[in-house]
């Protein structure tokens, strides 16, 4: 399944990472580092501290403290490094509601800096590849939720970035969609992409990823990698974790 | 490049919406209708005028007061155009796309303020194409009108900078509108009870819009009247980046 490339620098390396959010530790200390071509599936129960590690991974959400380094630069240092190198698929995939899909796959290339050209074979190309040309001409505002889903993962990949982070990717999506969304994943990395996904979906980690780190209060508890066959060693494994802290009634159920 | 695709983004997202054209629509209707009133008030009495030597003319009697009363309209349009530039993404929660696409804040603020400007310089260039339709049929003051169109623009640029700034600071667009519209008129009569108690030189006067924006509409071009503006526009263009700098720090 992996398609990584071990000998390569990493696309990513989070250097003892922390932020609090609302007035508690969200993410606290978390080191990791992401070759290219490898899928790393971020596990963790609600509240764990995953979104708020992609949100600042993507560059939407400052650290209090630690680095970030893309293709070996401070990414602090130049945020504009996100433009081209990150593709960032948030959380229930917000939209322009007054833009059609056509003008929101317009709007993030050029944001993403694609000249006139090359930005229109992307998105021809992006809208084929997800399925979204019978959608083309629909205001964001009308599309459903998984079809919203769809064109947050297609402006996320428009632009062909190095990393894919990926919040909850598979939300709202029926099973077809499911399909599609892993097979893309595997795709994506088999070309080099490294991507990083988060879900509290434990077969969505065992289909797609290379490799899972299980983010429990702001820490990192468990890097490890994933084998197809090794389901029920992951669950036992998420569980020990996920309970650690938890009230006796909670371990009995 | 990222100030010219923020641009255009803005610029579509104001071109479809009906707020955008509802407003301007609604209030050229009735700019013309005073234009009308206006110009049939200029002609009545154009006979009394002929024996005034300096008397007042087509600038002072028509366009000047037609840009006023755009000016007063100012005060309600501009907020109803500029609540969602920043509000609107905040309760999209596209704000964070825009970051994320490594856009600093001054860059989101400056492209909106642009596309904003860009909407309210149409507006004044229609308002003042009824008074230009028929100057070549008078001998206008072109040099008091100029003034006049300076005061205007300097004015609608303030207003727009206010309340990108309200709209900034809120999820919510009409609480932008709101507020964009109470500071708006606070900053205009912001001496007014100086000049009922009969205070013309004070400080509170320097504070207060109207007091420079009515220099321009006399004619009056002077440095302090166009630095006021000026400085008012930085200042609520810097509160609204160092806001949205914010965000990106706070989540």
């Amino acid at each position: 399944m992996t398609a990584v490339h071990a000998s390569a620098p990493p696309v990513l390396q989070l250097d003892r990472l922390a932020r609090r959010r609302a007035g508690r530790t969200a993410v606290q200390d978390l080191s990791l580092a992401l070759p290219p071509g490898q899928v790393l599936g971020l596990l963790g129960v609600n509240g764990a501290g995953k979104s708020t590690t992609l949100a600042m991974i993507a560059g939407a959400l400052r650290p209090d403290s630690g680095a970030i380094r893309l293709n070996g630069e401070d990414f602090l240092e130049r945020p504009e490094l996100a433009r081209r190198l990150i593709g960032w698929l948030p959380e229930r995939a917000p939209v322009w509601p007054e833009l059609t899909v056509t003008e929101h796959l317009d709007a993030h290339g050029r944001l993403r800096g694609l000249a006139a050209t090359a930005l229109r074979a992307a998105r021809d190309a992006t809208l084929a590849r997800l399925e979204l040309q019978p959608l083309a001409r629909r205001l964001a505002g009308t599309l459903s939720q998984g079809q919203r889903q769809r064109l947050g993962l297609a402006c996320a990949l428009l632009h062909r970035p190095a990393l894919l982070v990926l919040d909850e990717p598979a939300n709202a999506l029926d099973p077809v969609q499911v399909t599609v969304l892993r097979a893309l994943i595997r795709e994506q990395a088999a070309a080099g992409t490294a991507v990083i996904l988060s879900t509290h979906v434990l077969v969505e980690v065992t289909a797609v990823c290379d490799r899972v780190a299980i983010l429990h209060e702001g820490r990192l508890r468990h890097d490890g990698p994933v084998r197809a066959d090794d389901h029920a060693a992951l669950e036992r494994r998420f569980f020990e974790i996920a309970m650690q802290g938890a009230t006796p009634a909670a371990h009995a159920a | 490049m990222s100030f010219l695709a923020m641009f255009r983004l803005e610029l579509r997202r104001l071109r479809v919406q009906a707020l955008a054209w509802v407003p301007l629509a609604l209030s050229l209707a009735w700019l013309g209708w005073c234009f009308t009133r206006l110009l049939g008030d200029f002609l009545a009495g154009e006979i009394q005028r002929a024996a005034l030597p300096d008397g007042p003319g087509y600038v002072d009697l028509v366009a000047v007061p037609l840009l006023g009363q755009l000016a007063q309209l100012a005060f309600l349009v501009v907020p109803l155009l500029a609540m969602s530039t920043l509000a609107g993404e905040r309760r999209n929660g596209t704000l964070p796309l825009l970051f994320a696409a490594g856009l600093p804040a001054s860059r989101i603020v400056l492209g909106k303020y642009a596309v904003l400007l860009l909407w309210l310089l149409a507006w004044l260039l229609l308002t003042l194409a009824m008074p230009l339709s028929l100057a070549h049929a008078t001998t206008p003051d072109w040099g008091k009108l100029a003034a006049a169109t300076l005061g205007i623009a300097l004015m609608l640029a303030a207003l727009a900078a206010l309340a990108v700034a309200a709209s900034a600071f809120t999820a919510h667009p009409a609480i932008a509108a709101a507020v964009a519209l109470l500071l708006g008129l606070a900053l205009w009569t912001v001496n007014l009870g100086a000049q009922m108690a009969g205070i013309d030189d004070g400080a509170i006067n320097w504070l207060a819009m109207s007091t420079h924006e009515q220099n321009l509409l006399r004619g009056l071009v002077s440095t302090a009247d166009i630095l006021w503006f000026v400085l008012l526009i930085a200042v609520c263009l810097a509160l609204a980046t160092r806001r949205l700098a914010a965000d990106k720090e706070r989540g």
